[in-house]
C-alpha cells in the first residue's frame, strides 16, 4: 500500500468537493448529497493508480461504471485533471453551453456507459468484463452502484450471474449511504445485513469507511483475483458539508442564503 | 424448419467469420441453440432466466464493441426487459438483436401472461429499434444474415410454430414482399399483414387474384416507405391483419405513414381485441374466435371489397 498518497488524494478530494460544490450553486441543480457520498472512492480509485490510465492514448485501461448515475458528475473533475475532459468544458458547465450533464452519458469523454435508471450497471459490468477477461485479461470493470439499487431485481439477477461465470476482473462498489429519497432506508425498506446477502451469493466482500482513504487504498489493493469482489462502503450522504449530511432532502440540490452559501465553502475551503 | 433453428443455424454458420459475436439465452432453447452451444462454448452465456440481466449484460458486450443477439420467449424478452432495453441498446444505439419467440397467440392455451399480443407496439415505440416479423424460415435466414452483415439495434420476432415457406425470396433491405397480382390497371384491396397471419392473406389473395394481393410487411420499422408507392398505385382499399392487440397494431403503423405521405384510403384493421384471453381451445381456435382465422378474414376482406365497388 503506498501510504504516502493518502495525502494527496485527501487534498484532491477537497479541492473537487470545493469545484463540485460551486458547479452544483450555479446551475441550481443535481445531486450533491450522492455525489458527496461517493467522492472519496472514486478519486481513490482514478489517483491511487487502480484505474489505471494511458498516457499517450489518453484513455483510461480500467473501467468504471458508475451506475448510480446522478452521481456521476463526481467524475467530472477528476477526468478534467487527467485532461480527458476538456478544462475548457468543465469551466464553462454551470454558466454556458457545455457538453457536460447532470447525467453521465456515453457522448461526454470519459463517461463510458450511460447511466441514470438505477439496476443496469451491475448487468452491464458483467457484460463488458465478460469481454475483456477475453480480450484485455489485466483490465478490470468496477460498477459502482448505491445501497437503493439493491431494491431493483435485476442487481440481484446480475449478482447471481457474476458468481457463476467466476467473474475475476468485477468488482462492485457499493456506496451504503443509507439514505433513499423519503428518508432511512431502514425506516423505508430494510436492506441489512447487505454484506450478508452479498456474501451468500458468493461474492467477496469488504467492508470499508468510504471516507477514509487510506482504509480505500489498503481495500482496493487488496481485492482478490480470483472471484468478483464487492466493496460495501459506509459513507454520509452530503458528506463535506453540515447543511447536507445524513439530510434525506439533499438527494436534490436546494436553494442556499448567502449565510449558509459562506457556511459551505468554509466547511471545504 | 422452426423459424428459430432457421435463425440460430444461421447465426451459427457465420460465428467463425468474427469474433465478436456473441449469443445470450434467458434459458430458452431450440435445437439449433444446442449445436451453437457445443461448437462455440466461449460466444454463448446462459443467463438464467432474468431478461432484465441478460439485456444489461448484452448492453456491456456491445459496449466492448461486440454484436450480440439475446434470445428468449416473446412476452418476456418484450415488456419484462422493455426498460432494460430502452436504456441500453436504445438510449446508446448499440449492435443488440432482440431475438423473441412465440409472438401473438403462439403459446396457446398458456394464457395472456405466454402471449406477446403488445410486444409490436412496445418495440416499435424505442427510438432506434428496427422491428422484424418473420413470416417463414427463408424470412429468418435472411434477417440474421442482414444482422450480421449490417448489426444494428433490432428486435426480431419470431412464431412458435414451424410455418411453409411462402416461396418468395424476402429482399430485407427493400423490407416486404408481394404475393399475388398488384398490377396497377386493376385496384386491388391490399391484405397487409406479418408473421403467422401472412399466410392466411395469401392463400385468401391466391383465390381471389382479381381481387387481393397480399404483402408481408417483414420490416415495420423502418418503416419501408416504398410500399406506400405499390399501395398508391395499385391498391383502393387496405386490409390489416395482425395477431396483436387493437391499439399499436401494424394497422396503426400503415395508418401514420399513409396519412403523412398523403396515400390515405379506406383501411380496415383486423386484430385480436382489447382484452387478455384466458378461453382454451388452442391457437387455431382462438384465432377463429376472434375472426382471424383465414375463413373469416377472407369474408371480411370480400365484404370490405364488395363494399367498394
Amino acid at each position: 500500500m503506498n501510504i504516502a498518497l493518502v495525502p494527496k488524494i485527501e487534498a484532491l478530494c477537497r479541492g473537487y468537493r470545493r469545484e463540485l460544490f460551486e458547479k452544483f450553486l450555479s446551475l441550481g441543480q443535481g445531486h450533491p448529497g450522492s455525489t458527496f457520498s461517493m467522492l472519496e472512492i472514486v478519486v481513490t480509485l482514478y489517483h491511487g493508480g487502480f484505474i489505471r490510465f494511458n498516457r499517450q492514448e489518453s484513455r483510461f485501461i480500467d473501467k468504471v461504471i458508475v451506475s448510480k448515475g446522478h452521481a456521476t458528475v463526481a467524475l467530472y473533475p477528476i477526468l478534467a485533471n487527467f485532461g480527458v475532459i476538456k478544462q475548457s468544458e468543465w469551466d464553462k458547465w454551470g454558466s454556458g453551453e457545455s457538453t457536460l450533464r447532470v447525467f453521465g452519458n456515453t457522448s461526454i469523454p470519459g463517461i463510458d456507459v450511460t447511466s441514470g435508471s438505477l439496476g443496469h450497471g451491475v448487468g452491464v459490468g458483467i457484460g463488458m468484463a465478460i469481454a475483456r477477461a477475453e480480450r484485455s485479461p489485466s483490465s478490470r470493470v468496477f460498477v459502482i452502484i448505491s445501497e437503493g439499487e439493491l431494491y431493483e431485481g435485476s442487481t440481484w439477477e446480475a449478482l447471481l450471474i457474476a458468481t457463476h461465470k467466476k467473474l475475476k476482473n468485477f468488482t462492485i462498489i457499493v456506496d451504503v449511504n443509507s439514505l433513499i429519497i423519503l428518508g432511512k432506508t431502514a425506516d423505508c425498506v430494510g436492506l441489512e445485513p447487505i454484506e450478508g446477502k452479498i456474501s451468500a451469493f458468493g461474492i467477496n466482500t469488504h467492508s470499508v469507511d468510504g471516507h477514509n482513504v487510506m482504509e480505500l487504498i489498503n481495500t482496493f489493493s487488496n481485492l482478490k483475483n480470483d472471484a468478483p469482489q464487492c466493496v460495501i462502503a459506509k459513507t454520509t450522504k452530503g458528506k463535506g458539508f453540515s447543511i447536507m449530511e445524513g439530510r434525506p432532502e439533499w438527494h436534490y440540490w436546494n436553494s442556499l442564503n448567502h449565510e449558509q452559501i459562506s457556511l459551505c465553502r468554509k466547511e471545504v475551503s | 424448419m422452426l423459424q428459430r433453428d432457421a435463425f440460430i443455424r444461421q447465426i451459427s454458420e457465420r460465428l467463425g467469420e468474427s469474433e465478436n459475436v456473441f449469443f445470450l439465452s434467458a434459458d430458452f432453447g431450440a435445437a439449433a441453440l444446442d449445436a451453437l452451444r457445443e461448437e462455440h462454448p466461449s460466444r454463448f452465456i446462459h443467463c438464467g432466466i432474468s431478461e432484465q440481466a441478460m439485456v444489461d449484460i448484452a448492453t456491456g458486450l456491445a459496449l466492448e464493441g461486440n454484436v450480440v443477439f439475446a434470445y428468449a420467449m416473446a412476452p418476456f424478452l418484450s415488456l419484462r426487459a422493455l426498460e432494460q432495453i430502452k436504456c441500453g441498446p436504445g438510449i446508446m444505439n448499440l449492435p443488440v438483436a432482440l431475438i423473441s419467440v412465440g409472438v401473438g397467440l403462439g403459446y396457446a392455451d398458456s394464457g395472456p401472461t405466454h402471449y406477446a399480443t403488445e410486444d409490436f407496439a412496445c418495440l416499435r415505440s424505442i427510438v432506434g429499434c428496427s422491428v422484424y416479423t418473420v413470416s417463414d424460415e427463408s424470412v429468418a435466414k435472411s434477417v440474421a444474415n442482414h444482422i450480421l452483415d449490417q448489426p444494428h439495434f433490432s428486435y426480431i420476432r419470431l412464431d412458435r410454430n414451424e410455418l411453409p415457406i411462402l416461396g418468395i425470396d424476402p429482399n430485407i433491405a427493400l423490407g416486404f414482399r408481394l404475393f399475388g397480382n398488384s398490377d396497377p390497371s386493376v385496384r386491388r384491396v391490399a391484405l397487409v399483414s406479418h408473421g403467422k397471419m401472412v399466410h392466411s392473406c395469401v392463400n385468401v389473395a391466391k383465390r381471389h387474384p382479381d381481387k387481393f394481393f397480399a404483402v408481408d410487411l417483414i420490416r415495420a420499422k423502418p418503416f419501408p416507405v416504398d410500399l406506400l408507392s405499390v399501395l398508391r398505385r395499385s391498391a383502393r382499399a387496405v386490409v390489416t391483419v395482425d395477431e396483436q392487440t387493437p391499439y399499436g397494431s401494424i394497422g396503426s403503423t400503415l395508418l401514420e405513414f399513409m396519412a403523412s405521405e398523403d396515400c390515405l384510403m379506406p383501411l380496415e384493421r383486423l386484430t385480436l381485441p382489447e382484452e387478455y384471453v384466458f378461453q382454451n381451445g388452442g391457437r387455431e381456435f382462438l384465432l377463429s374466435k376472434f375472426g382471424l382465422d383465414e375463413k373469416s378474414i377472407e369474408s371480411r376482406a370480400l365484404e370490405i371489397y364488395g363494399r367498394l365497388t
